[in-house]
């Protein structure tokens, strides 16, 4: 550059080099960066650590397989192999020249073939473009016809060779077989003994790292061409995210990183998180279960967003059973992950122990989802707790208000009680759902205690000016014995509803709160209404769900008194003595200026005595609570219900929700939020400068943890519905029959008492042995015949005489009734009243060794027949015999006796063919099917056991009169 | 600590920043000799810096500054302020060259034309660098994405691109016809008709200030006052609801200000006369039509007469005229701004029966 001095330079060239290199340099680092930045994303780390396991499992899978290789087989075979391979030594010369014939015809029919194929595609186009041709009327036509004419010929000319040569190589391959045939049949039979291993040496091979794979095809900047480790994704047309303005087909590619998610080895189980199989295979992903992954996919289920590929933007959340475990994997993820509260997606993960809320989204509106633990014990609580009463959500528009009327609260309770129990219930009774209304956290300050007190006051005085009289079926009845009736009340069944001993809710479960809890119930109410309650619960209460125990009415007297002595301190004294001045303003504030103007209020308030203030407060008081959404209320028949309707509360976008002035829980969170207004309803009040009318006012029901992440995944289920038809469960009769039956036996606490399709039967936690409790309904249709199980559902009658609890009569009409049998049907899939005849005519024939036999198996020695037997344990003691004919499916019978342990697993009734078909007696010829069927062609000869039916007959008698 | 950035809170009030921001410029214009030293300009991109990295520590400001959003916006800042300076620099040693009868430094190179090298070695390294900056940013900085759009959630707030952001803030003080339309359509008018309009040869090829003082004042008033510092007051200072907040206040949605403007109407006829709001809506708004139309029509031929003699004189009535009636247009802004923080005034013209506010 020394040549160009004279003009100089604007800049100093030797720096602008030194800049040029330094930049450069940076540029190419900076893109090695990048290269390296792609390379090293966290999925494909997560695939390359995955090939290492695959190749562990496959080479155990493939020793296992070796293992399992049937040697003696093995060895057959290859003795036939050597043989095979003799056979052809000793005819060498011919089949060598076989297969140089047939090398020779192989190659001529390659040829002719594809001459025939050429011609043909030269045929097709020629034919189309005369034919195009004819019809535009061109002139050329005629020639072209010719021309496509003589093709044709000169097709079928070529297609006749290649049959012929066809045929040839076939009748040289039947020659070749005479000598070659055995040979490839034991090769065959061999590969197919080693068929699983080579399936797996073959998935080795491809795992193994190779210079292709690892230097070529998965190496940095060239694995965008044919890369072993891609993006896995599933494509689901049935299936749809909604974006708001459109709904897409859901493409879920979790399973990049999830990839051993549908593996059924169990050596994967052991391997960490993302490679742990879906737990439950046989429910979820796989291809035969009720969801299978290629047409359910993930996120419809789990939630958060399929389409991406990194753990943060997905949307994972962590879960855990208490907030120390959720924040330690929080923790975790933030170091490991870079997680982050996902805001990129309106839908996160819901927690994996909230999983089960998205099976509402098909099973829409059921109580109760088989194997949806979680979910089923959420909506059990959802419905104690009676969210639906205030909150309108959908499925749960039906179900009765859960708490107790109040129209005839004069006749029950005292008002000092009343005011006890609103202060704070759990103090009272400490399983109780009712809620604490007043004195909570924007309540408690002690300037507040003075309204407090006004509003309970004028509450109380309202209900009581609005009782209706109530007359006592028995006035002053007689005392009874507290020492008898505390075991009846704790043996005869109350106990599956009812809850005495337990300290909390969730001790108690949601089915044995299902009752009003009895404790201290003594201080609650008098001896009087305890015992015409419990001796004819309807008389008070005409929609009570509490049934009728058919009690004697010496026994109700000491039960009565067994309640009436359960009393303890307890309650929460008022704290302020409000005066007149305190009643007048806060009527005032109801009135002014929300429902009226100044003057016209101080006029209204001023022209009431001080008892109206109080009623008319009570009014305004019920009417602002919303107390008449849980209880029957005179006055407020139809007002609705004061909360947020909750039908979609699970699809509720965060924006919606505010989070006011507390702090220490993510903005971001849907989830966060519920959890803290359950645990505290009003907190979102904390800081805030409120009139006393605009404060919160959802009642605080002191949620355990427990029952707060129960409902928070009830409040997740309830989404909006966008899935399609097509993704939703086939519907059919049978299925409606059960959602129905679920539906009831759930509301009407069924499940208390009894275990039904696996849930419930709290109930039998508390007798000494399951079989002295109430029985296991699962296979209730199968068993007995639908028009014995009406009669005895209207009419119960003792099966069991030495049992304490027994079966109460709940005055169901007979829709439900009806529903309940269809529901069992349902269950065993026997639905439809008519049975075979030719079983009972069978049974009528019974000859005398069907006798012999029942005597040999001593039936008789468990299951009464008559007397009850006697030196037998009660536990061991069984349903009358004579009963089966009127009462039992003539199958089911055969299917107890074969196998009784598989249809009530732990029943008392031995197995007598253990061995079924084969059998250690020698009757019948020592067939067992035979025996089975004759013992149960003799049990449908046996008459003359209690039967419901005669009871239903009489009381339809009764109703007709 | 908690005193300092209360202080830096307060300043930031639009009404402050804007007083601060215009009060800048007129020292820098009137003090250039001072502004224009190294020792300046470098202590005042230091300071910048300072500034920043002292915000850094406080969560609020790092949320702001570290959305990758705004992260350019920062750039803008020191790009902007360096450019300026580094303008006035020049313009104020050329002037003294001039002063002494030397001529700018631009015309003793005006024989020359280097290409080769240095122009094609420096847009090399340019691209070089920028390719760097690019790739480094793709793979630091998160893309800004957010959840699916909604139509029935609207971001809060909901902000304009960032180069529009000058245009969302008049939205504060007009309505979008005037804002989004008339406004943004006379700077692009405007824009076209400078070259015809100013014809002044001095400072072609070369930087000045004293040749062209009122011209580069106009434009750092409309370019950096008006444009860029109204887009950094978008970017940092608007939160939720469009309200404001300081650079180290959090941004609560709840945040509330209390709205109580008037309209000239109101000022007029029920303040000022004591009687109610005529009916028709002429005759109601009819001071503040005479105003705009004295504004729009009268005050030019005025001006001509007295404070822009010179230059109706030197431009001849068409340029005068177009020149004069973009600069109203032009302060018509910072008026409004004014005349709201001085008397809340909403409207001077306010026709709700055809949603037509000035």
């Amino acid at each position: 550059m020394a040549d160009k001095k004279g003009v100089g330079h604007a800049y100093n060239i030797d720096f602008l080099n030194v800049v040029f290199a330094a930049s450069s340099i940076f540029l190419l680092l900076s893109t090695i960066w990048m290269v390296w930045d792609d390379y090293d994303r966290e999925w494909k780390n997560v695939q390359r650590r995955f090939v290492n396991l695959e190749i562990q499992v496959t080479q155990a899978g493939l020793e296992r397989a070796q293992r399992g290789v049937d040697q003696n087989k093995l060895k057959t075979l290859e003795t036939g192999l050597a043989q095979a391979e003799q056979n052809i030594a000793s005819n060498q010369q011919k089949v060598g020249e076989i297969q140089s014939q047939l090398g020779t015809v192989e190659a001529r029919l390659y040829r002719e073939s594809q001459a025939a194929q050429f011609a043909k595609a030269t045929y097709d186009q020629d034919r189309y473009e005369f034919e195009a041709a004819r019809v535009a009327g061109s002139s050329s036509a005629a020639r072209m016809g010719e021309s496509v004419a003589a093709q044709e010929r000169e097709l079928a000319g070529l297609n006749l060779i290649v049959e012929k040569t066809t045929a040839e190589r076939g009748a040289l391959l039947k020659q070749q077989e005479q000598f070659t045939g055995a040979l490839a049949a034991v090769q065959k039979q061999i590969a197919e003994l080693h068929a699983e291993g080579t399936r797996l040496d073959r998935r080795l091979d491809v795992l193994q790292p190779s210079v292709l794979k690892d230097f070529f095809r998965d190496a940095p900047l060239l694995d965008f061409m044919a890369p072993t480790i891609k993006i896995q994704q599933i494509l689901l047309p049935n299936v749809v995210d909604d974006v708001n303005f459109t709904r897409v087909a859901k493409m879920d590619r979790c399973t990049t990183c999830h990839l051993a998610i549908d593996r059924a080895d169990p050596l994967y189980e052991k391997y960490p998180q993302p490679y742990k199989p879906h737990p439950n295979l046989a429910t979820y992903l796989a291809s035969n279960s009720p969801h299978p992954m290629d047409q359910v996919g993930c996120t419809v289920c789990h939630e958060g967003m399929g389409q991406s590929v990194s753990f943060r933007d997905a949307s994972h959340m962590p879960s855990g059973a208490n907030e120390e475990e959720r924040e330690a994997k929080q923790i975790r993820w933030e170091e490991e992950h870079d997680w982050e509260e996902p805001h990129l997606w309106d839908f996160p993960m819901l927690p994996a122990d909230m999983t089960e809320a998205s099976c509402a989204k098909c099973h829409k509106s059921e109580v109760f989802v088989p194997r949806a633990d979680k979910l089923n014990v959420a909506y059990a609580t959802f419905e104690r707790a009676g969210c639906y009463a205030c909150h309108k959500t959908r499925g749960f528009e039906d179900v009765k208000k859960p708490g107790p009327i109040l129209t005839k609260i004069d006749s029950k309770l005292t008002p000092d009680w009343v005011k006890t129990w609103l202060r704070n219930p759990r103090a009272v009774k400490p399983t109780t759902w009712m809620p604490r209304v007043w004195y909570n956290s924007n309540s408690s300050a002690p300037e507040d205690a003075a309204r407090n007190e006004v509003e309970i006051d004028a509450a109380v005085a309202y209900l009581f000016a609005n009782a209706a009289p109530h007359e006592p079926a028995v006035k002053s009845p007689p005392r009874g014995d507290a020492k008898r009736g505390e075991p009846i009340v704790k043996s005869v069944g109350c106990l599956g509803c009812h809850a005495v001993d337990e300290k909390t809710r969730v001790e108690a479960g949601p089915n044995r709160t299902f009752g009003q809890p009895l404790q201290n119930i003594g201080n609650k109410t008098t001896y009087e209404w305890i015992y015409n309650w419990v001796r004819d619960p309807k008389h008070y209460s005409p929609a009570t769900y509490m049934p009728d125990l058919r009690l004697t009415d010496a026994q109700v007297a000491d039960v009565a008194t067994y309640l009436s002595g359960l009393k303890g301190g307890g309650g929460d004294a008022a704290k302020a003595t409000p005066d007149q001045t305190a009643v007048d303003a806060t009527l005032m504030s109801y009135y002014y200026p929300n429902l009226m103007p100044f003057e016209d209020a101080k006029a209204a308030v001023s022209k009431l005595d001080a008892k109206a203030k109080q009623v008319e407060l009570g009014r305004l008081v019920i009417n602002r609570y919303g107390c008449y959404s849980c209880h029957e209320i005179k006055g407020f028949e139809t007002t609705r219900p004061i909360g947020t309707e909750l039908s979609e509360e699970g699809s509720k976008l965060v924006s919606r929700l505010d989070f006011a002035f507390v702090e220490g829980i993510p903005h971001t969170s849907k989830i966060e939020w519920f959890r803290t207004k359950l645990h505290d309803p009003r907190i979102f009040d904390q800081g805030r400068v409120l009139q006393p009318l605009d404060k919160l006012r959802m009642p605080n029901f002191d949620f355990a943890d427990e029952e707060i992440s129960r409902l928070l995944t009830a409040i997740m289920s309830f989404q909006r519905e966008i899935q399609p038809a097509q993704a939703m469960p086939v519907k059919t009769a049978r299925y409606d029959y059960l959602v129905q039956g679920r539906t009831l036996v759930h509301r009407r606490n069924c499940v208390g008492c009894h275990i039904i399709e696996g849930d419930g039967g709290d109930f039998l936690k508390l007798v000494s042995d399951p079989s002295l409790g109430p029985p296991m309904l699962t296979p209730e249709g199968a068993r007995v015949k639908p028009d014995w199980l009406y009669a005895f559902l209207r009419g119960p009658i003792t099966i069991r005489p030495w049992l304490e609890v027994r079966m109460p009569t709940f005055g169901l009409d007979d829709a439900g009734w009806n529903g309940v049998i269809r529901y069992f049907g349902a269950i065993s899939n026997t639905i439809g009243p008519f049975q075979t005849h030719e079983v009972v005519s069978a049974s009528v024939g019974a000859d005398a060794g069907s006798k012999a036999l029942f005597d040999l198996l001593k039936c008789q020695q468990c299951h009464v027949l008559g007397a009850i037997p006697k030196d037998q344990p009660t536990s061991n003691l069984a349903p009358d015999l004579r009963m089966s004919a009127e009462r039992l499916q003539p199958d089911w019978i055969l299917q107890w006796l074969r196998v009784p342990a598989t249809i009530l697993p732990g029943t008392r009734m031995p197995a007598f063919w253990p061995d079924y078909p084969k059998s250690y007696y020698t009757e019948m010829g020592g067939s067992a099917e035979a025996q089975v069927r004759a013992i149960r062609d003799y049990l449908l000869t046996l008459r003359g056991g209690p039967s419901p039916m005669q009871g239903a007959a009489r009381s339809a008698t009764t109703n007709n009169n | 600590m908690g005193l300092l950035k209360g202080t830096i809170n307060a300043l930031a009030d639009p009404r402050l920043y804007f007083i601060v921001a215009v009060l800048s410029l007129i020292v820098m214009v009137w003090k250039r000799e001072k502004v224009a030293s190294n020792a300046f300009g470098y202590s005042m991109m230091g300071l910048l810096t300072a500034f920043f990295v002292f915000g850094a520590f406080d969560p609020n400001f790092q949320l702001i500054i570290g959305k990758p959003d705004n992260v350019p916006i920062i750039g803008l800042i020191f790009s902007l302020l360096f450019l300026t300076w580094y303008a006035m620099r020049e313009a104020v040693r050329n002037d003294r060259r001039i002063a002494a009868g030397k001529g700018p430094i631009e015309k003793e190179e005006s024989d020359r034309v280097w290409v080769w090298p240095d122009l094609v070695y420096t847009e090399l390294i340019s691209l070089v660098v920028c390719s760097v900056i690019l790739i480094v940013w793709s793979i630091v900085l998160k893309a800004p994405l957010e959840q699916p759009a909604n139509r029935s959630v609207t971001p809060n707030p909901s902000k304009a691109p960032w180069y529009f952001l000058g245009l969302q803030e008049m939205l504060v003080y007009f309505d979008p016809w005037l804002a989004g339309v008339v406004l943004p359509g006379l700077i692009i008018v405007g824009l076209i008709a400078i070259p015809y309009i100013d014809k002044n040869p001095k400072g072609n090829g070369y930087y000045t200030f004293n040749e062209r003082k009122a011209e580069i004042v106009i434009f750092l008033f409309g370019f950096v006052i008006l444009w860029v510092s109204l887009i950094v007051l978008g970017t940092f200072l608007r939160g939720p609801n469009w309200n404001f907040f300081g650079p180290f206040e959090y941004w609560d949605v709840h945040k509330l200000e209390a709205l109580v403007n008037v309209n000239l109407s109101e000022y007029i006829w029920v303040r000022a006369l004591r009687t109610g709001l005529p009916g028709n809506w002429f005759l109601r708004e009819i001071f503040g039509i005479l105003f705009v139309i004295v504004y729009t029509f009268a005050l030019p031929p005025i001006l001509a007469k007295s404070a822009f003699k010179k230059y109706y004189e030197k431009l001849g009535p068409p340029r005068y005229y177009v020149t004069v009636f973009l600069f109203l247009m032009m302060m018509s802004l910072p008026a409004k701004m004014l005349l709201r923080w001085l008397f809340n005034l909403k409207y001077i013209v306010a026709i709700p029966e055809f949603f037509f506010n000035i």
